[in-house]
């Protein structure tokens, strides 16, 4: 697959662009926040942003299929809760793999109602959404329940070498999912079926069986994301937003982590080094509007801001 | 020949009928079901349902999304309960120009930055719900007497407004989309954008026409849920985003557009509406409402789309 000189070179043009932003963001918070810039808050907002910089990272190869998963919030909520209630603040290995099982599981079945029943997955993913949600409320009743295995909790809020481990763990997946991504066959074949489906099943490529993997892997890192926040919390209290589905506010916000890296929500195009940026994006700019003294209203006014600012840059550097 | 017609009418009608046997086994099954005062929650609780799920199906039928639909109503239950206070008619006209504004935006957002539906609509609803949170941080506020009486007005406990509500909601709803030069520029936009433009069909101008009926409607729905609550709250209308979309795709509109219609959208619904209360009287834990909720969509969604390509409407 060789692409043209131009596309690469303006492929790059965009990233450049958004690496630039993303500095530019630190310097000024820098000069007008007082000890925001400092080594010590860019790893606090790193390691309060690890579980949804990987739930963004699932998300990202989704979107690159040309998919979109709306479930991944209520997963990392569901393992929480299940992950608590079966440690209960003793057991460590068989609740663990109970929650990753569970991802697979819910990854599984949203793949197979995806891809083998063609069931667009917009629909699968809210369904999904909407059923663990009830699974959620019938399981706990709407309280928190249960604690986190004292081992889990000591190595969410661990150090390695001075790094948070969950920190560690999120770049160390966001690397081996951009080496995936850059040179496996299935990287390849990712972003063929989501630039055009049809063209990658007539080279040969199982689309079906693509897209299955993909949410798969979706929903597995949405319990890993799920299980590092569990240690964290230690007893988690999922928000029970009013009628809405547990979680949708997480899917949402890494969805706009996704755009705002640049990955095209037409699929194809795009990967997970640049949603690792619009993370960091994201994240430095709602701890700057918090230090700055606005709320969460403001958070979300910017978050609109931002999406539509940026996602209209792309257009025009990649035209 | 016959056969193949009954089959037809029973495609395009199969959430109505589904619905009816739904409430016929639901009434079978619960003396409580089958009585005024159910039939009238039922009602009242699908009124902003399908008000919203209005504008989302003309949406989704140009092939487009409006994620925002839910922050709209919010925004309309926020202000209304600040404004209503001077004087309430135009407190409600205010709420609705803001929401048509914010659907033309929308509409313009996505012709001019040409980064798709998806994206415009998820960053409008991140900055109105963020607005909505600034007028009003916490619930409470002022709803005027005579609006609340006129939107809940009964007769022995009957909802007359409600219920006239969804009459015209369905009829002008349906008639615009079957009867209406819009209505079929909606359908051909959905269906072929290019063919449509080629036709001689302005498809932004449609596609901003669509936004902001989406916009209107959520307002409306808005509206009434600030009369059912006597309050403004900034977090209200959040579930009516995933209850539009339910209620569009169970009625079987195809998410890539062109295909579909509201008068299905209506019965998901009053479907969704019904859900929820026919738990309570078998006495089956309310929570359940989200599991089947889910499973109804799934399961309806898949049915609409197998009668779809059985019909050879669409390309697998």
């Amino acid at each position: 697959m060789k692409h043209g000189r131009k596309f690469e070179l303006t492929y790059s043009k965009d990233i450049i662009a958004l690496i630039i932003a993303l500095i530019a963001i630190i310097i000024l918070t820098g000069i007008l926040i007082p000890g925001f810039a400092t080594p010590l808050h860019m790893m606090l907002v790193l390691y309060s942003n690890a579980a949804l910089g990987i739930l963004a990272l699932a998300e990202t190869y989704v979107i690159l299929t040309g998919e979109i998963d709306f479930s991944i919030g209520s997963v990392f909520w569901f393992v929480t809760v299940i992950g608590a209630i079966t440690m209960n603040g003793k057991e460590l290995l068989v609740p663990l793999l109970i929650c990753l099982a569970l991802g697979l599981l819910v990854g599984f079945i949203n793949g197979v109602f995806t891809s083998l029943l063609r069931i667009p997955s917009i629909i699968t993913t809210l369904a999904m959404m909407i059923i663990l949600t009830g699974g959620l409320y019938v399981i706990t009743g709407g309280g928190g329940h249960g604690k986190a295995a004292p081992e889990l909790t000591a190595f969410s809020v661990g150090r390695t070498f001075g790094i948070p481990n969950m920190v560690l763990l999120w770049i160390i997946l966001a690397i081996a999912l951009y080496v995936i991504q850059e040179r496996s066959v299935f990287g390849l074949a990712l972003r063929a079926v989501g630039s055009n489906p049809r063209a990658a099943y007539c080279s040969g490529i199982n689309v079906s069986l693509i897209k299955l993997m993909v949410f798969v892997i979706s929903g597995f890192l949405s319990a890993v994301a799920g299980l590092l926040y569990l240690g964290y919390a230690r007893t988690p209290y999922p928000l029970f937003e009013s009628g809405v589905g547990v979680g949708a506010t997480l899917s949402l916000q890494s969805i706009a982590a996704v755009v705002i890296g640049g990955t095209s929500f037409y699929g194809g195009r795009g990967g997970v080094h640049r949603t690792f940026i619009g993370v960091l994006l994201l994240a430095i700019l709602s701890s700057a509007l918090i230090s700055l003294g606005l709320g969460y209203e403001w958070q979300l006014i910017f978050y609109g801001v931002v999406i539509l600012v940026v996602t209209g840059a792309y257009i025009r550097l990649i035209r | 020949m016959r056969m193949s017609r009954l089959r037809k009418i029973f495609g395009d009608w199969f959430i109505w009928i589904f619905l009816l046997v739904f409430w016929g086994i639901s009434s079978a099954l619960s003396p409580f079901f089958r009585t005024l005062s159910t039939f009238a929650t039922i009602i009242l609780t699908a009124v902003p349902i399908a008000l919203v799920a209005l504008g989302q199906t003309y949406v989704i039928l140009t092939g487009e999304f409006d994620l925002s639909v839910g922050a709209v109503a919010s925004l309309a239950t926020a202000i209304a309960s600040e404004t209503m206070q001077l004087n309430w008619p135009a407190a409600i006209v205010l709420v609705l120009l803001v929401a048509l504004i914010i659907g033309f935006l929308n509409g313009f957002a996505l012709i001019k930055l040409r980064v798709g539906s998806f994206i415009v609509t998820l960053a409008m609803m991140f900055i109105v719900s963020g607005i909505a949170l600034i007028i009003r941080p916490s619930p409470g506020g002022f709803i005027a007497e005579e609006f609340e009486n006129l939107m809940l007005y009964n007769v022995g406990g009957f909802p007359v407004t409600a219920f006239l509500i969804l009459v015209i909601a369905g009829f002008l709803g349906e008639m615009i989309l079957q009867r209406r030069v819009l209505g079929r520029e909606i359908y051909a936009t959905g269906g072929n954008p290019e063919a449509a433009q080629a036709m001689g069909i302005n498809v932004s101008k449609v596609k901003i026409a669509v936004f902001m009926i989406s916009g209107f409607c959520a307002a409306l729905a808005g509206l009434f849920i600030a009369a059912r609550i006597r309050s403004g709250n900034a977090i209200v209308g959040a579930p009516y985003l995933f209850d539009s979309f339910t209620a569009v795709f169970m009625g079987g509109t195809l998410v890539t557009g062109g295909i579909g219609n509201y008068r299905n959208s209506l019965a998901a619904a009053l479907l969704i509406a019904s859900i929820s209360r026919i738990l309570q009287f078998l006495e089956v834990s309310i929570w359940y409402q989200f599991v089947i909720k889910g499973l109804l969509l799934l399961g309806v969604a898949g049915a609409q789309l197998i009668s779809v390509k059985r019909r050879g409407l669409i390309l697998s």
